[in-house]
């Protein structure tokens, strides 16, 4: 009997790893099992490349669309498991290797990693929006207990933090797929798409705007995302790198596919998405520069990069969605580098506060090295892989003539280049001070994965052509609104 | 007074009702998360959100004179049954819905435990 691999596997293989926990705690291999899972489950995403780039997969569960519930394997979808899984693989590997936090390699933080990449590769494949509301609950769940899986005080102020605000987006979720059930009878995605637009025009406003209310509170954006920088603070930084690695992705993809499939003419919502990125990139960068402790920085960093994505995405061109597909990939290879730089800053110095970090390359100079580095790419200098991304997104704008984002995000990069320079400036600060003794357990191992992710943000900024078939089908795959809805919908036995 | 009885009785007249209790309610409960501080006053008007949207879906979805869609004895047809997807979405929500709050409210007896606090206004651990 052969195994047959389809796109179900990418969900239900972290759910069954999850919950066959009690054994991997009895033949202690934990984290074993979560890291090969992480890299099993990636080879799988590359092994279906050619498969996908041909036509989409299509895996049908008991009945056929658009009655039963379907998963969606197309080249974006692709892209951003593979996604998910290469930075789950890291975060593991990190907590794996690692010495301190003990916390995180005990089998609640096992169950809940596991969960929570499940459901954001629940969010990405599935085609039925009950299904995906279901998928939303299940990360939501895990990253709130996640946030507050350290127990100490602020640890569960984040996540307090955490659950009421996220319940409170899920209910404007779930109302509007309450409502679009109501109207249109229909849960499939693409069947939704086709009916959506006979509905009522105040209808559709309403279901537009708590969707975006729901959804933007979920992926971080202005004004809904005051709450970000204390959950990120309070959080463990590994913990957060998957916040900023994965779920905001995830939830960013959800946002655009849901605006690009239900709308027939995407233009309608193009310049409202559009200021709300460029809103949250501007305000959030601006606010980054007054930051004093390293996790709000980085948090406040990452919201600017979102909001980058998104003014990309929502201009709904093909040039800029690959670019900004591409700022996705570079973003949580990078986030995920910081805060895990950060995790170990942590370690050495019990608090990230500027004043605290004085001198810091002369005890960490390795940590200090890759800051610089990850801190490049993030501004987008060259011959990092950041560069390349933010080059395509202003290339896509400025072919046709759209000069205002191209200005912003010029700014928005100075900007982000003072506060950098800021923190490196403390780092390489000369003191007096003799280095400060390596806390036990320190070792050079620690930092391979973030090695690996420095030499795959050097080679994607050198070889960019490695993915550039990739991004572009994914961009398609985005934009095609017909082909989904023919795909789903048109041949049906 | 009869008449007045069976208009209550017309779906689109009961609709009306369900959905303007429903919308009270959840503007209720949205009053309740604005205004209030106490940790699980906050839980308490989250749920009455919920509930508020699983109203509307189940209310809106039935009409009176329908009867479950189960075939049994007498009934061998899919005819004058109310949908049952309203439901069987109502009945996974409601779930997921008291795991979030159990979770939310076993976060804050913790919290409670460690601080003594019960506010969300007390929270400033956070800041700088």
């Amino acid at each position: 009997m052969t195994l047959h691999f389809t796109p179900v596997w990418f969900i239900a293989v972290p759910l069954l790893l999850a919950f066959l926990a009690p054994l991997w705690v009895r033949w202690r291999l934990l984290m074993p099992v979560l890291f090969s899972a992480q890299v099993a489950l990636f080879v799988l995403a590359l092994s279906w490349l050619p498969t996908v780039r041909i036509a989409p997969i299509l895996e049908t569960i008991v009945i056929a669309p658009p009655l039963g519930i379907h998963l969606h394997l197309d080249a974006i979808a692709l892209l951003l498991v593979a996604l998910f899984s290469f930075a789950g693989a890291i975060v593991s590997a990190f907590i794996w290797l690692d010495n301190g936090a003990a916390h995180l390699r005990e089998r609640p933080a096992f169950i809940l990693m596991l969960l929570l990449i499940a459901g954001s590769n629940g969010m990405v494949l599935t085609g039925d929006i009950f299904n995906l509301y279901v998928f939303i609950e299940i990360v939501g769940v895990s990253a709130y207990a996640l946030a507050a899986i350290r127990r100490d005080k602020t640890a569960l102020e984040a996540g307090l933090k955490y659950v009421i605000v996220g319940s409170v987006a899920a209910i404007f979720i779930l109302f509007a797929i309450v409502l679009l059930y109501l109207q249109t009878g229909q849960l499939n995605i693409a069947a939704l798409a086709q009916a959506f637009g006979n509905m009522p025009a105040q209808m559709q406003l309403l279901i537009g705007l708590l969707m975006l209310i729901g959804l933007s509170i979920k992926a971080e954006l202005f004004p809904f995302n005051f709450w970000v920088p204390d959950i990120y603070r309070g959080s463990d930084p590994e913990i957060t790198a998957l916040y900023s690695g994965v779920l905001v992705k995830a939830f960013l993809f959800v946002l655009f596919h849901l605006t690009f499939i239900l709308l027939a003419d995407p233009t309608v919502a193009r310049n409202w998405l559009m200021a709300l990125g460029a809103i949250t990139m501007i305000v959030a960068e601006l606010v980054a520069l007054r930051q004093n402790d390293l996790r709000r920085m980085l948090a406040y960093s990452s919201l600017g990069q979102v909001g980058l994505i998104t003014l990309a995405l929502a201009f709904a061109s093909e040039a800029t969605t690959a670019g900004a597909l591409f700022h996705m990939v570079n973003h949580t290879l990078i986030k995920v580098l910081l805060f895990l730089l950060a995790a170990l800053m942590l370690r050495q110095y019990a608090s990230l506060k500027l004043t605290d970090v004085h001198g810091l390359s002369r005890t960490m100079p390795l940590a200090a090295g890759l800051f610089v580095l990850g801190a490049l790419a993030v501004l987008g200098l060259p011959p990092f892989s950041g560069f390349i991304s933010k080059l395509w997104i202003l290339k896509g704008f400025a072919d046709v003539q759209t000069f205002w984002p191209v200005a912003l995000i010029l700014t928005a990069a100075l900007i982000e280049a003072g506060y950098y320079f800021r923190w490196i400036r403390v780092f390489y600060a000369p003191t007096d001070a003799l280095p400060m003794a390596k806390i036990e357990g320190e070792k050079t191992l620690n930092y391979a994965p973030l090695l690996v992710i420095a030499g795959l943000l050097i080679v994607l900024g050198v070889a960019p052509f490695l993915l550039e078939d990739w991004l572009q089908q994914a961009a398609q795959a985005l934009l095609g609104r017909e082909a989904l809805l023919n795909a789903v919908l048109g041949v049906q036995p | 007074m009869l008449e007045v009885l069976e208009l209550f009785d017309r779906p689109a007249v009961l609709h009306s009702i369900y959905l303007i209790g429903s919308l009270i309610l959840f503007f209720i409960g949205l009053y309740g998360l604005l205004a209030k501080r106490h940790l699980l006053k906050i839980f308490v008007s989250i749920e009455i959100m919920e509930l508020a949207v699983y109203l509307i879906l189940i209310a809106i979805a039935t009409t009176p004179g329908e009867t479950a869609p189960i075939l049994s004895d007498g009934f061998t047809a899919f005819t004058s049954m109310s949908d049952p997807i309203p439901q069987a979405l109502t009945l996974t929500a409601i779930v997921i819905g008291v795991a979030v709050t159990a979770l939310g409210t076993s976060m804050a007896i913790q919290y409670h435990r460690l601080t003594g606090k019960v506010s969300v206004g007390e929270m400033t651990e956070l800041k700088d």
